[in-house]
């Protein structure tokens, strides 16, 4: 008999500047993760998959899993280690245990993500984001803050498409509406158009708004397989139908496309996960992708299928990726309102699926049935996509 | 200069270094640095496959895995494509405005190329001008040669500049 992965339940701690040490924020997401599945104890999870970046630098302390597992009461028994894919770690780590519960090699396991980047001395993490990109060639000439990078792709998408600062305002304003009311989030306020368009610069044409924050914070999940999970919850099974993860570059240099607003390695991605999931962009009833900046849903609704590649701007400015719309986006607020604490935010859009799936999201996507998460890491150097489904891959 | 934490005071963290740690000792693309010394911007090129890569590599070429290759001279002078100027909020290490451009140097791999724009004031550049290899000196690295001391390893990186008018 085969068996299929599913995210039986998950959660995480509230996120923004936290007082907080990163293991204390990992014992928050673990209880949330918990308090989610009723009757799952920590002794029945026999593997942990912890997804952070910078624990390694802003809390000094790599091999990180060991740490999180007795922290959080675990004693692993197939697999206890730590993933690094920057912004796509926890979706990687959710890739992977889908992997290991399906070969039968582990049957419950806890993925857990989170990062401590506010540190006493502040101007640690701007300094340490230069180990987010190629250090050696592209850090030294101040590429390790993402703003201009993704700056110059807006310019490239609104000179190739046409698409304007309206646009991206649109999506800020949707994800900010999205978030107003998730008590978890760090930017809790509704947005107006007025305000977005009238915020102050970052990297033109990127505003305030733009820009999803720097945040602290954690979210866990689990991943067992549909045998096991029906003896925890009888809840609708949310099933990992297909997953990819691409990467045709890391220099911005040999970026794929032919020019920063074509997105190759998107499109390539979104193929094979599709073809795996045996879906087509059409089934797609509600996505969480990678809003680190407005400019990169615009993009990505495009590359992602949901609409022609350049009339992304128009997707999202015509409200197609708010409820009611075509294809609602980011519906617990991304990125963008949420925060993103690099290696939890995979996790956080994992756990936002299976909730639109089993009808319990805040911002419920009537008939949902199938969903995906996408994430962009690195100066835009790997994709990394899962389409969640009702019903497993036959 | 001490933060309060004893054993820190008087050592520079190299790993935690802005600037690549370019001697031979610690980097097999040393070449590349020797070159920019000398105000000459290279890659390296597979003898075997005629594969040009960018950025240059120590060790192989990564189309056929030969490691057979020679460093090839790429063009000085390239076209900004399109840039963006940081005025405010400019990270640490960086002087403002910090502007970033894609520049075309007209051959492969180099035709889209993101680099930072020195020696140029906000609100001058425009597409389409043309720009110049920049190098400069950079701090160096100390490295602990045992009973030899500590050596000051000079280093140097890149940028490009407008072409004056
Ligand atoms: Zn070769």
């Amino acid at each position: 008999m085969s068996r299929n992965a599913v995210i039986l339940g998950g959660g995480q701690c509230k996120w923004g500047v936290r007082e907080a040490h990163i293991m204390d924020l990992f014992q928050e997401a673990g209880k949330a993760c918990l308090d989610d599945i009723p009757g799952l104890k920590p002794k029945d999870i026999d593997g942990l998959i912890v997804a952070t970046s910078y624990a390694g630098r802003c809390s000094f302390q790599v091999n990180t899993a060991p740490v999180v597992a007795e922290r959080l009461g675990l004693k692993p028994t197939s697999i206890c280690t730590r993933c690094d894919t920057l912004c796509a770690g926890g979706s990687t780590a959710i890739i992977l245990a889908k992997g290991l519960v399906e070969s039968g090699n582990a049957d419950i396991v806890m993925v857990a993500g989170g990062e401590k980047l506010y540190t006493p001395q502040k101007w640690e993490v701007f300094y340490s984001e230069l180990a987010s990109v190629d250090h050696d060639w592209e850090a030294p000439h101040g590429m390790g803050l993402p703003p201009p990078f993704f700056a110059l792709t807006a310019q490239d998408h609104f000179n190739n498409y046409g698409s304007k600062k309206e646009d991206l305002a649109a999506v800020s304003v949707a994800n900010y509406n999205y978030a107003a009311t998730n008590p978890v989030a760090q930017m809790q306020k509704p947005l107006t158009l007025e305000e977005a368009m009238n915020a102050p610069s970052v990297v033109p044409p990127l505003t305030l708004y733009d820009c999803c924050p720097i945040t602290d914070g954690a979210a866990a999940c689990i991943i067992t397989t549909d045998e096991i999970a029906k003896k925890y919850s009888d809840r609708p099974l949310v099933y990992l139908r297909g997953c990819a993860q691409v990467s045709l570059n890391n220099l911005s240099v040999n970026f794929p496309g032919a020019h920063l607003a074509d997105w190759k390695h998107t499109r390539l991605a979104a193929e094979i996960a599709y073809k795996r999931a045996k879906i087509s962009a059409s089934d797609v009833k509600v996505a969480q992708t990678h809003d680190c900046f407005t400019i990169s849903e615009v993009i990505e609704v495009e590359d992602l299928g949901f609409c022609k590649k350049g009339e992304g701007g128009e997707f999202c400015s015509s409200k197609q990726i708010e409820i009611g719309g075509k294809v609602p986006v980011n519906t617990d607020g991304g990125l963008l309102a949420v925060g993103h604490p690099f290696g939890a935010t995979g996790i956080r859009q994992g756990t936002e699926i299976m909730k639109q799936l089993q009808g319990r999201a805040r911002h419920q996507v009537k008939g949902a049935d199938i969903g995906l998460t996408h994430n962009l890491s690195g100066a835009n150097a790997e994709h990394t996509i899962l389409v969640y489904g009702l019903e497993p891959v036959k | 200069m001490s933060f309060g934490i004893p054993i820190l005071d008087n050592l520079y963290p190299a790993t935690m270094d802005l600037w690549p740690i370019q001697a031979k000792e610690f980097n097999k693309v040393f070449p590349f640095y020797e070159n920019l010394k000398q105000g000459r911007f290279t890659t390296t090129k597979c003898k075997d496959c005629g594969h040009v890569m960018f950025p240059p590599r120590g060790v192989i070429c990564p189309e056929c895995y030969s490691e057979n290759l020679e460093y090839i001279d790429l063009p000085t002078k390239g076209k900004v494509l399109i840039f963006t100027e940081e005025v405010k909020g400019v990270p640490l290490g960086y002087e403002s405005p910090l502007i970033h451009a894609v520049i075309d140097l007209g051959v492969e791999p180099c035709r889209r190329m993101i680099t930072k724009i020195v020696n140029c004031p906000a609100g001058v550049l425009k597409r389409g001008d043309e720009v110049q290899l920049s190098v400069f000196e950079v701090p160096p690295t100390p490295i602990e040669k045992g009973r030899a001391g500590t050596i000051m390893a000079e280093r140097v990186f890149f940028a490009f500049e407008p072409v004056k008018k």
